[in-house]
């Protein structure tokens, strides 16, 4: 059955902790229906931004809003936003069934449910055990369990696959595309590109709180553009290359724009030019990424 | 709110605290009742007056009712606080306020279930009561005393008193969210801060401020006609202690609740 969606609006979002700037005047848009990667390296203030957006944490200014509403004002928000932020939520002296038992009651859903979702994560068979037996896995997917349960059209998933094994995050990426091909907003945060790359329609970057990019995953992830190749002898490359975009980068190596690496390759055979090596560049969204990793010894609080 | 209760009553009947609690509440009740109904009217020695006698209706009650409120209180306190705080030390006050974001109505929600809770306490302590100072009492060779004045109703009394320190538990963990704090700060101001308050500000003449302390609001109703203090009326000592757990978990709703939860 197909949901209908809702959009996410971040405007302006501002959170100072004490002397901390977690948030800086953060402002992007989250479309209904798709999957939305939340991306950028630990400490660039992502959590922040979804407690803002749930409601936990009060912006100093800004705001962050579903469908235009805040989520203190909606009715039933376990209904309209399933949210999972942390695998650490829970009591560890009390059975998964019953923590989800407790949400139930308060949102006024049907307790049976608590099984339903259950099932739906794969975690019946541990219903009646303590949660604090549970492994980081099994916990991730109770957190999951959690954000299903009012068969919310928004999901709000902080480092879903955190502490997933490769299995686990396979498993992760079918589940959130078949929510999403249902017509659910997806929006999951992560700080390693390549767990979402292949889960995520669109992507939003941040890094010290601030929006570093924002847009289609195929926009930004476009395949490579240039080809980076290092040589002993630049001057007799650039010769045989004569009439193409060649720059050469602050290590010496040289960047051609509009050429395969198998062209240049050729060339580089055929004019008798040593190659040292030949590779094409990473993709922009990746460079972005790898920036961002480099650069950040985190100033923000990722919380 | 109805479902707002329920919740916070499966909060509760979902973990074993709520057990661990009750089993120290009966025990210490016992013990209280066992001991008070083992040395009434038996003379301590030392040029004390001894406590009155097995077959006074005060002794009765002493046994019986006050022994239940004093066992029982400072584990529904305890119960109340971790209800609150247990919330924060393990961080499912996030999924709470995500199913509640108006954070008032979960503070009401969880007074008035701990309040249930504190209703089973005090029964237990009272059966724990009745039926050890009933066989200490038996094997002194007394009569069980039932018929003694205001015994009754100072077990309902009694009653209302131990679940309203639930209540009281909850304002202090709403407004000291750090478990372990908000339990240390509990037991010394109970156990230190009050007799000596007591007593220092009997001795400069100024107990009519010692009344409205909360374990002497307390005594109003456990302790009918106690002669030692001037207690209030049993409904204003009740009033007290409701008035003691408003004012703090309102502090707690200004002051701590309202803080971001990261």
């Amino acid at each position: 059955m197909p949901v209908q969606g809702h959009r996410i609006d971040v405007v302006g979002l501002t959170k100072h902790f004490g002397e901390t700037v977690a948030l800086d005047n953060l402002t992007f848009s989250v479309r209904p229906g798709v999957v939305t990667g939340f991306l950028g390296p630990n400490g660039a203030g992502k959590t922040t931004t979804l407690r803002c957006l749930l409601g936990l944490v009060t912006p100093t200014s800004g705001t962050a809003t579903i469908d235009a509403r805040h989520y203190g004002d909606l009715d039933q928000p376990v209904k309209v936003v399933g949210s999972a932020l942390e695998a650490s939520d829970f009591h560890p002296g009390r059975t998964a069934r019953a923590h989800l038992q407790v949400l139930t009651l308060g949102a006024g859903i049907d307790t049976a449910r608590a099984d339903e979702v259950l099932a739906q994560v794969g975690l019946s068979d541990a219903a009646t055990r303590r949660v604090g037996g549970f492994s980081l896995g099994m916990r991730q997917r109770l957190a999951l369990a959690q954000a299903l349960l009012g068969d919310p059209p928004v999901l709000i998933l902080d480092e879903p696959a955190n502490g997933l094994d490769p299995a686990g995050i396979a498993w992760l990426r079918g589940f959130l595309r078949a929510l999403a091909a249902e017509g659910r907003t997806i929006l999951v945060s992560s700080h390693v590109l390549s767990e979402v790359k292949q889960t995520v329609d669109d992507v939003v970057v941040i890094t010290r709180g601030r929006l570093v990019r924002q847009g289609g995953l195929a926009e930004l992830d476009r395949g490579p553009t240039a080809v980076l190749v290092r040589t002993p002898t630049p001057e007799l490359l650039r010769d045989a290359l004569a009439g193409d975009r060649v720059e050469t980068l602050p290590d010496g190596r040289l960047r051609v724009s509009g050429r395969t690496p198998e062209e240049i390759g050729h060339l580089a055979f055929t004019t008798g030019v040593e190659l040292h090596e030949l590779s094409p560049e990473a993709s922009d969204l990746e460079r972005v990424f790898l920036d961002l990793t480099a650069d950040a010894t985190p100033t923000g609080v990722d919380r | 709110m109805t479902g707002l209760v329920r919740s916070e009553l499966r909060k509760i009947s979902s973990t074993r605290l709520w057990w661990g609690l009750l089993i120290g509440a009966v025990l210490f009740t016992a013990l209280q009742a066992g001991i008070t109904a083992g040395f009434a009217g038996v003379d301590p020695g030392g040029g004390q007056p001894p406590s009155p006698p097995l077959d006074t209706d005060e002794a009765i009650r002493s046994v019986y009712v006050t022994s239940a409120f004093a066992g029982t209180y400072i584990f529904a306190l305890i119960l109340g606080i971790t209800g609150m705080t247990g919330e924060y030390r393990y961080k499912t006050i996030t999924p709470t306020f995500l199913v509640t974001p108006r954070r008032p109505r979960v503070v009401i929600a969880k007074m008035l279930a701990h309040l249930g809770f504190g209703f089973g306490y005090a029964v237990a302590g009272l059966v724990a009561a009745f039926v050890v100072g009933g066989i200490v009492i038996s094997l002194r060779d007394f009569p069980l005393g039932y018929g003694a004045d205001q015994l009754w109703s100072g077990a309902v009394l009694a009653t209302l008193a131990v679940a309203l320190w639930t209540l009281l538990g909850i304002g202090i963990g709403t407004l000291i969210r750090n478990q372990i704090a908000a339990i240390m700060v509990a037991v010394f101001v109970t156990f230190l801060v009050e007799p000596i308050a007591t007593f220092a500000l009997n001795s400069i003449d100024l107990d009519w401020v010692v009344k409205w302390l909360p374990t002497n609001a307390s005594a109003a109703l456990t302790s009918p006609g106690d002669a030692f203090l001037d207690y209030l009326d049993w409904w204003v000592g009740g009033l007290v202690l409701i008035g003691y757990a408003v004012v703090l978990g309102g502090l707690g709703l200004l002051l701590s609740v309202r803080r971001d939860v990261t």
